[in-house]
């Protein structure tokens, strides 16, 4: 079940992203491209698998003798925490580039953007 | 926790490995500090591209070329083994790439101590400078899928800095397609570690060559490795600018500083065609899976068995369009700059072609010697093209332009900047004994012994695509009538130093070809011994392996 709800949610957060991408507005793109990366990020999350943890593996939540939750692989928690710091950097970096453009261009239009030498 | 861990053994353990990274991170951080002083910021600069150099050396000496070197020489990052934890790895592929970069590095920050006056000395030029050059090292010497991932972002975090450096209108926009570009390719990147993780358990390159050989002693599926080493193709390929991931290259290359181009075409490149190298032939190779497709328009048929042949289909396709394009691209550009682009996309296809040879030879010998050829060639291009880009920023800084139609009669305006300018396009083409003769020879010889005469007439038209634009950049530019902007130009002696400096190493090369072709052999030995590489990276044995997963508690590799 929750493989099934990560598989939508992945898809759905990808669909999303592109379609922001195909915008004609800078800062649309910006939010497709950041979108992308958390899906991306999501889907890095669903690649080591969820799966019932136990006392061994998680110590922490299994410490008062209740329910042990289901964790994602540790490994990967690993890899998608430095993936969003990156992400994070990345689009901050877009972010800022875009207002740049603006002040540059005075458009954040993309086909005009295109046009201009 | 600690008793299994010291009783693995390590292989040819050496933290000589870390030295240049850990020298370039210093000079980060040491010209950081420095930002209201320039002066003493460009000491430590140069300082650090000195260490840099020198540990780079002491790599290719103690590692590969010494008299009973070990060929290979790893570390282990905080002593955690692999593969949990992470490996640098210096062999004879990464030595070979990292003293490219390593010259081209030096000249490049030479270069940028003479131009930089112009721009605002307290920029952040310097610092960025060295992140790059830590970015491209990281990547040369991880032996991590991940590791690679972050080394790459910080190598493009950089150099995305450097593309919007001048922040003009067409610096802002080639910028912001550069980073959109450049961050979705990290996210396909990213799918495609994920995937990887996700049918073979392990990152790790040794590992996973390991398990990609014996996918049934660990229950790995290999139909879908091929379609996720076909994702990181093609991220690779955007970072190696082959077509069809071309296009950012006109743009970009045009709006960073003309040495920053230099390293860009020179050594970001070339962490692609190595990412590209390394994984296939390294890692990949080994999986033993039937490959077994038919393109239903031109009626090939890919069919081999291993990834390798999809590798070299795929690979054939990219680099016969990236000559066509980058050669006829280049022909008809109104700047040297423009020229030297397209022609860095016609180039890489050259490099890419005997790759290509490699993964769908059927003799290991051929194998080899395509990989040498490769190598060879992507040396003379990081020189020459490194030469000919810095020759653009001396021009530049001379004349205040690199458009052909202003420029004219600069050979009489200064001889020294003319003869290495013709050095640099003379190595382009492949007149010997210049390095670039030797790149195409092998080329050449290649594709002729692997009796592929289509590719020979492709390589063939390349060639004069590439005499075609290199003459008409030096006539228009270096012979004729002297302009306006030419007349008033002054040459600064430094810059023209560097381009003499560099333009004697391609020579050298060339003259001293003996030397330079042991190392690409020893680098494509490298390249090729996954059983070399596995044994020094990760030197257990499957059932060690497991008993040592259990005896340290860890459920990492369930």
């Amino acid at each position: 079940m929750t493989a099934f709800l990560l598989a939508l949610v992945v898809g759905a957060l990808f669909a999303l992203g592109t379609f922001l991408l195909l915008r004609r507005d800078l800062i649309r793109v910006v939010w497709g491209l950041a979108i992308i990366s958390q899906a991306a990020n999501v889907y890095l999350l669903a690649m080591g698998g969820v799966a019932a943890g136990t006392a061994d593996t998680v110590p922490v939540l299994a410490g008062h003798g209740e329910h042990v939750p289901e964790t994602a692989d540790p490994l990967v928690q690993a890899l998608v925490l430095t993936a969003i710091v990156i992400g994070f950097g990345m689009t901050a970096f877009a972010l800022v580039l875009s207002y740049r453009v603006y002040e540059e261009h005075d458009t954040l239009d993309v086909s005009e953007l295109g046009d201009r030498e | 926790m600690t008793t299994p861990l010291a009783a693995m053994p390590i292989g040819t353990g050496s933290q000589l490995v870390i030295a240049p990274m850990l020298v370039v991170l210093v000079a980060a951080v040491g010209s950081l500090l420095f930002s209201r002083w320039p002066r003493a910021r460009m000491a430590v600069s140069l300082a650090g591209g000195a260490g840099y150099a020198i540990a780079v050396a002491a790599i290719d000496w103690y590692v590969v070329l010494a008299p009973g070197a070990p060929g290979i020489a790893t570390y282990q990052v905080g002593d955690w083994p692999a593969p949990a934890g992470i490996t640098l790895v210096a062999d004879g592929l990464s030595a070979f790439m990292l003293t490219m970069v390593a010259i081209l590095g030096i000249a490049s920050l030479v270069f940028s101590t003479r131009v930089l006056p112009e721009i605002d000395p307290r920029s952040y030029y310097f610092p960025l400078f060295h992140f790059l050059a830590l970015g491209v090292t990281g990547a040369f010497l991880t032996a991590d899928l991940f590791n690679l991932f972050v080394w790459f972002e910080v190598m493009l975090m950089a150099s995305y800095v450097f593309v919007a450096y001048y922040g003009g209108p067409q610096h802002t926009r080639a910028a912001f397609w550069y980073v959109a570009l450049n961050l979705l390719a990290s996210a396909v990147f990213l799918l495609g570690v994920g995937g990887i993780y996700a049918t073979t358990g392990t990152l790790n390159m040794a590992d996973l060559a390991r398990r990609l050989a014996e996918p049934a002693a660990y229950g790995i599926d290999l139909g879908p490795v091929v379609g996720l080493l076909a994702m990181l193709l093609s991220v690779f390929a955007i970072k190696a600018g082959l077509v069809p991931f071309q296009f950012w290259i006109p743009t970009a290359y045009r709006a960073a500083p003309p040495q920053i181009t230099a390293l860009l075409a020179g050594a970001t490149k070339k962490v692609g065609i190595y990412a590209i190298i390394r994984l296939s032939f390294t890692v990949f190779a080994g999986a033993q899976i039937s490959v077994d497709l038919e393109a239903p328009i031109v009626g090939a048929v890919v069919s081999g068995p291993s990834p390798l042949a999809f590798v070299g289909a795929v690979l054939f396709a990219m680099a016969t369009a990236s000559i066509l394009v980058g050669g006829i691209g280049a022909v008809g550009r109104d700047s040297i700059e423009g020229v030297l682009a397209y022609s860095s996309i016609g180039q890489v296809g050259f490099i890419a072609i005997p790759v290509a040879i490699a993964a769908t030879a059927s003799s290991a010998e051929l194998r080899h010697f395509a990989i040498v050829a490769a190598l060879v060639y992507a040396l003379n291009h990081t020189l020459a093209k490194g030469l000919l880009f810095l020759a653009v920023g001396a021009i530049r800084s001379a004349t205040g332009t690199s458009r052909l139609a202003d420029l004219g009669g600069l050979a009489r305006r200064s001889p020294p900047l003319a003869v290495a300018f013709f050095v640099g396009s003379l190595a382009l083409v492949g007149i010997p004994p210049l390095s670039g003769f030797f790149g195409k020879f092998l080329v050449f010889y290649t594709a002729a012994r692997a009796e592929l005469a289509p590719v020979l007439g492709l390589l063939l038209v390349g060639s004069l695509l590439t005499i075609a634009y290199a003459t008409r950049t030096w006539n228009r530019s270096f012979w004729g009538a002297r302009t306006s902007a030419v007349e008033e130009a002054t040459v600064d002696p430094v810059q023209v130093g560097v381009l003499l400096a560099l333009a004697t190493v391609i020579v050298a090369v060339g003259v001293g070809f003996e030397l330079v072709y042991q190392f690409a052999e020893a680098a494509a030995a490298a390249a090729l011994d996954t059983d070399g590489y596995v044994d020094a990276v990760d030197p257990l044995e499957p059932s060690e392996l497991e008993a040592a997963g259990e005896d340290a508690g860890g459920g990492e590799h369930a």
